[in-house]
Parts: C-alpha cells; sequence; structure tokens
C-alpha cells in the first residue's frame, strides 16, 4: 500500500474520532449532563467545541477522499509509523469516548471527599469577627452584609446558589448565629474515622472551573437517634446552629430537630455567585413570587 | 499525478479492504478490541457501574479533559493560522533583537494572549518555527498562564483577605519567567526542538490542498490536536487517577516540616494539574494549614510545571533540554517562593 493511502485511512480514523468527540460533546450539552463536570462559565466555550471538531472533521474527509496524492506528504512525520505506535495512539484516543458514553454520569461524592479532605470552617486567618455584623476589612463587605440579611430571617434558608457564601457568613459569625433555626440540602458524608452513627456532616462540592478542583464543604451534623441512612443520599437537614470542636477547630454545627431524605438535585455541585447580596434579594423575590402565587 | 474524485477515494477504500488486510490491521485493531471487551465485559459491565471508584475517577477525568478542550483547541487553531496566513519573517520581526527588551515583549504577550498552558504549547512551537528565539518562547510559555488578567482577577477573589499573596504570585512568576529566559539565552545555543520542520516544503504543499486554506487550517488543526492530545490524555489519566486515590490530609501530615510544606505543595501541584485560573482557589483551602509561602510555590509552580504539559514540554524539546527546563523551573520556583516568604 502506498504511503498516501496509509494517511488517507489515518486521516479518516481521525475524522471519525473527531466527530465522536463532537459528537458526545454535543450529546452532554444536549442532555444538560456538562455541569456534571464542569463549572457554567466554562461550559459556554465547551459548547462551542462541536462546531471546530465537526470542521477538523470534514476538513480530514476531504483530504481523505479528494486530496492529491501529492498533498498528502507527512512532511512534519506527525503519523505514527509501526503497528504498535497506531494502536497505541487510536486506542488512547477511544479511552475517554468509551468512558463517557458506556459509563452512567455520576456526580462526586463520599468517596472524592475522604480522599480530598472536607471542610468544615474555611476561616483562613483564623479569627472570627467579634463584633456583630461588622467589619473593618472591605473585602469582608458582603459577607458582613449577607450575615446581616440571614440574621432576619425566621430559619435561615441555604439556597444552593449561594451556599459557599452562606456558609462564609455563618461560619465568621458563629457567635452571633449560635441558636438559629436553620435549613440545609445536601449529601450525607461521613468521615471513615468518626464512628458515631448519629453524627455526619451535611455536604456539597463547590466547583471553580471543573471537578479536578472540585472542594467539598460541609456542616457537621448531630441528630439524636441514630441515623441509618447510606452514605452519599441527599437530605435536607433542619435544626438549630451550635458551636462544636473538631479536630482542635471550632466550626459550627447543627443539632438536627429533623432529617428528611429528598431526592438528588438536577445540579449536584455549587458555585461561587459573582455577587451574592443581589442574588440573595433576587431568590428572596422569586420565593415571594411563589408564595402570591399560591 | 493521479486524477482525484469520489470514486477514486472509494476505490480506494475497498482496494484497501481487497487488497491489503496485513497493512490495514493495526489501525483496524483497536476497534477489534473494543468490540471483543465489550463481548466479555458486558455481562459484568453492571457490577462495574455500581463501583464508586470509577465513578470518582470518570468524574475527574472527563471533567479534566473537557475543562481543557477548548484551550486545546483554541491553541491548536492560533497556532494553525499563523502557520497558514502568516509569513514567517513578519514574527521575527516584531521581536526586539536584544535579549533584555524581548524577554520583557513574551511577558507582555501573555497579557495579550491570555491561553491557558494546554493551548500554549502549539502555539509556541509554531512561533519557534516561525522565527521566534527559543528563550523568548520558554519566557511566554512560562508567564504566559500566570501573568494574565484573568488569572490576577481569579487569584484575587480567591485570596480577598490576603492580598499581597496576589501580587506575590504575579510578581514571582514574572521575575522566575525572566530569569530562566536569561539562562537559557546564555547557556543553550543550539536547537533544542525535537524536529524541525522545512517551512519551504510546507510552503509548496500549502497550494495543494483541496478546498483551499480553509481546509488546510483544519487539516493542521487537527494535526496538532492529536499532537497534543495523546499527552493530554496521558496526563488526564494519570491525574485523575491520583486524584480518586490519594488521601491528601494523611500526606500533608508527612510532610509537616517547615520545607517539607514546600515540597508537598509543589508536589502537589504537579500531579493535580489544575488550571491556572482555577489553582487559587484550592491553594487558599490550604490557608491555614501550610505557610503562605508554600501556596506561592504551589500556583506559582503548578501552571508552570505539571503532568500534562510537562509531556507537552517533551514532546516539544529534546529529552535532555526539558530536563534541563524541569531543573531551572524547580530549582527557581523554590528558592523564589522561600526567599519571598519573609515578606509575606
Amino acid at each position: 500500500m502506498s504511503e498516501a493511502r496509509v494517511i488517507r485511512l489515518h486521516y479518516l480514523l481521525r475524522a471519525a474520532l473527531l466527530l465522536a468527540f463532537a459528537l458526545y460533546i454535543a450529546h452532554l450539552a444536549q442532555q444538560d449532563t456538562l455541569h456534571y463536570y464542569i463549572a457554567p462559565k466554562l461550559a459556554r466555550w465547551v459548547r462551542l467545541c462541536p462546531v471546530p471538531l465537526a470542521l477538523m472533521a470534514l476538513a480530514l474527509a476531504v483530504q481523505a477522499f479528494y486530496g492529491k496524492g501529492s498533498a498528502l506528504c507527512d512532511c512534519e512525520h506527525r503519523l505514527p509509523r509501526s503497528f504498535v505506535k497506531s494502536t497505541a495512539l487510536y486506542s488512547l484516543f477511544l479511552f475517554p469516548l468509551l468512558l463517557g458514553f458506556l459509563l452512567p454520569d455520576q456526580a462526586l461524592g463520599s468517596l472524592a471527599a475522604d480522599k480530598k479532605g472536607i471542610i468544615l470552617s474555611n476561616l483562613g486567618d483564623g479569627h472570627p469577627e467579634a463584633s456583630a455584623f461588622d467589619t473593618s476589612d472591605p473585602y469582608q463587605q458582603e459577607f458582613a452584609e449577607l450575615a446581616r440579611q440571614l440574621y432576619a430571617q425566621p430559619v435561615i434558608p441555604v439556597y444552593p446558589a449561594i451556599f459557599s457564601e452562606t456558609f462564609g457568613a455563618i461560619d465568621r459569625y458563629k457567635q452571633q448565629f449560635e441558636g438559629k433555626d436553620i435549613a440545609v440540602t445536601g449529601f450525607l458524608y461521613r468521615d471513615g474515622t468518626h464512628t458515631d452513627p448519629a453524627s455526619f456532616a451535611v455536604s456539597r462540592f463547590l466547583v471553580q472551573c471543573c471537578t479536578a478542583d472540585a472542594t467539598p464543604f460541609g456542616m457537621l451534623v448531630e441528630a439524636d437517634t441514630t441515623i441509618s441512612l447510606p452514605n452519599d443520599t441527599w437530605v435536607e437537614v433542619r435544626g438549630k446552629l451550635q458551636i462544636a470542636d473538631y479536630q482542635g477547630q471550632e466550626v459550627i454545627r447543627i443539632k438536627a430537630v429533623s432529617v428528611t431524605p429528598v431526592s438528588a438535585p438536577s445540579t449536584p455541585y455549587i458555585y461561587t455567585s459573582p455577587d451574592s447580596i443581589a442574588a440573595w434579594h433576587q431568590l428572596l423575590a422569586a420565593q415571594e413570587a411563589a408564595k402570591m402565587a399560591k | 499525478m493521479r486524477r482525484c474524485s469520489l470514486s477514486d477515494g472509494l476505490l480506494f477504500l475497498l482496494d484497501v479492504a481487497g487488497l491489503t488486510p496485513f497493512r490495514i490491521l493495526p489501525l483496524l485493531l483497536p476497534a477489534a478490541f473494543l468490540v471483543v471487551a465489550l463481548v466479555f465485559w458486558l455481562p459484568e459491565l453492571t457490577a462495574l457501574l455500581d463501583n464508586t471508584y470509577l465513578g470518582s475517577f470518570k468524574a475527574s477525568f472527563i471533567g479534566i479533559l473537557l475543562e481543557a478542550m477548548p484551550f486545546v483547541l483554541l491553541g491548536a487553531l492560533l497556532s494553525s493560522l499563523l502557520s497558514v496566513f502568516i509569513p514567517d519573517a513578519l514574527i521575527s520581526r516584531w521581536i526586539p533583537r536584544r535579549p533584555v527588551p524581548a524577554l520583557l515583549f513574551a511577558c507582555l504577550l501573555g497579557i495579550l494572549f491570555p491561553v491557558c498552558e494546554c493551548g500554549m504549547i502549539p502555539l509556541v512551537r509554531r512561533l519557534i518555527h516561525k522565527g521566534m528565539p527559543v528563550y523568548v518562547a520558554i519566557v511566554f510559555i512560562l508567564s504566559g498562564p500566570i501573568v494574565n488578567p484573568v488569572v490576577y482577577g481569579a487569584t484575587l477573589t480567591a485570596f480577598r483577605t490576603h492580598p499581597e499573596l496576589v501580587y506575590a504570585r504575579m510578581g514571582l512568576a514574572f521575575i522566575v519567567a525572566c530569569l530562566i529566559g536569561l539562562i537559557i539565552y546564555v547557556t543553550v545555543r543550539k536547537s533544542p526542538l525535537r524536529l524541525s520542520i522545512k517551512s519551504l516544503n510546507e510552503e509548496t504543499h500549502r497550494q495543494d490542498t483541496r478546498g483551499g486554506k480553509l481546509t488546510a487550517v483544519f487539516v493542521h488543526t487537527a494535526d496538532e490536536f492529536f499532537e497534543m492530545g495523546k499527552y493530554l490524555i496521558i496526563g488526564c489519566l494519570l491525574t485523575s487517577a491520583i486524584q480518586t486515590f490519594m488521601v491528601r490530609e494523611s500526606l500533608a501530615a508527612a510532610f509537616d516540616r517547615p520545607l517539607g510544606a514546600y515540597v508537598f505543595m509543589m508536589g502537589l501541584a504537579f500531579v493535580l494539574s489544575l488550571c491556572s485560573t482555577s489553582d487559587a482557589f484550592v491553594a487558599a483551602t490550604f490557608l491555614h494549614t501550610f505557610p503562605a509561602g508554600s501556596l506561592l510555590a504551589f500556583m506559582v509552580l503548578g501552571p508552570m510545571l505539571d503532568f500534562k504539559n510537562s509531556l507537552m514540554l517533551l514532546s516539544l524539546f529534546k529529552t535532555k533540554f526539558a530536563l534541563y527546563l524541569f531543573f531551572l523551573i524547580l530549582a527557581c520556583v523554590f528558592v523564589g517562593s522561600v526567599l519571598m516568604s519573609v515578606w509575606l
């Protein structure tokens, strides 16, 4: 077989692989499952990827079928030369496609939280704010304002859209929030070393770009009775906020009144909000509107 | 010269299938493996599906791959546009001749092209072939992913309470990149590139491509994609395996010594292969466990050197030069961040 034919065949295989990648990404976008892997701000760009991928596949196919023999010289020596190398190369590209198409989309859970180490308190510099919802640090203004808004609620709601900000605000003003009622939804996570079945954490993964940087956040929960639900069950926890000591660190803990299993949310991860105060007002307004509709 | 038509193409396919089965075997083998594997595994597949390790592995593997995809495509596309439309002389005319202005120019280039490090390598390879000196290209590769407005903004968001760490990151990246550029300018004389493309060859072939320049652009892009894609996929495989099986806290405890923290954070930066726009958020979670200097080392080293881009660098440069470069990066970042920690 002449050199040009080998190149044509390589091009056809590559076109097929590129098309498969384009289809896979389009499939994820259409099924609305891209958010299992990447944050919305990046998903915008990933959604565009099938276009260049398909164009590349088309260009390669055109070359393979219509290209002149003389144009098909592998002048940059980039095509694999041997049996083993070609097999290895194309198997490598097939692997993510197989993984993607054959296995179900599954969000990160307790296992990943175990490996990454769950965060129960995120006070970098270690000093919680003492005075009531006031701060001299301009960077903390947003948290102080959110804390004030949250405190005014009879039961503090933890909206997924501003989960990490709410967590941060309560964490910073633990003392003030002690004894307040809270309702929060997340997946159930038990530390491998923590054997007490009545204690667990209600957790969410915060994703900045993609699942590689997913960071598990959680609030400790203490229930009166043993909770027999398995790890990774989605639960809604209602109870009172307390301060607890966990491995020498002051963390918030919920003294649970009720722990109810709920269905998994359509978006398993949480993301940072550019302006949590604006998001908070929007969420409240939406809730009011929903109440009026009823 | 053979005539080219659709029938010709189809004929060639038949030809291949009928006459030379042994020659196409290597290409069909992956597909054959696939069929066999599927038939054997299908009954066990349901058991595999329950495996939480596999689910966790898939989530991080596909996540990293999808995250890199737009950047790799952008890098490949830019590189191929450069090769098709920009004449060689143009780029070497833009670059200042004397080393110091050239180094500063390379740092500024990073501000203009905020491409993630995975998109950087194909672009830089093309720029080198178009006449960019190697030391300028190295500075661009090293500083580009850090010294740019997008990463500055992301780091500031992650370290709102410690803005000095943000300036330290930008500053150290700038210093390390320029220093390494200078060292390479002084010590390396021969071309360290793995393969040298003859630009003359390209010139003649360009005219022959079917469908004009547009097809040529996309064929080149596909070449780049497969060239870089293999390293990207291997890098993603290793990284996501580590993400799935490595327990961070117990490892962190093992390195709980003054300089151990630096070694640990630099090792972590290397194996996690995070995007430079998101690594600051991961670094911020270590704020209460480790000294600020080690977080700085994490944030400067990661974008310059990690699993996936070290494989890409190895494909771009000769092994000896690539190892020399890795050593320079590790040494400069380590010393630089230890020195900087005095001010932090």
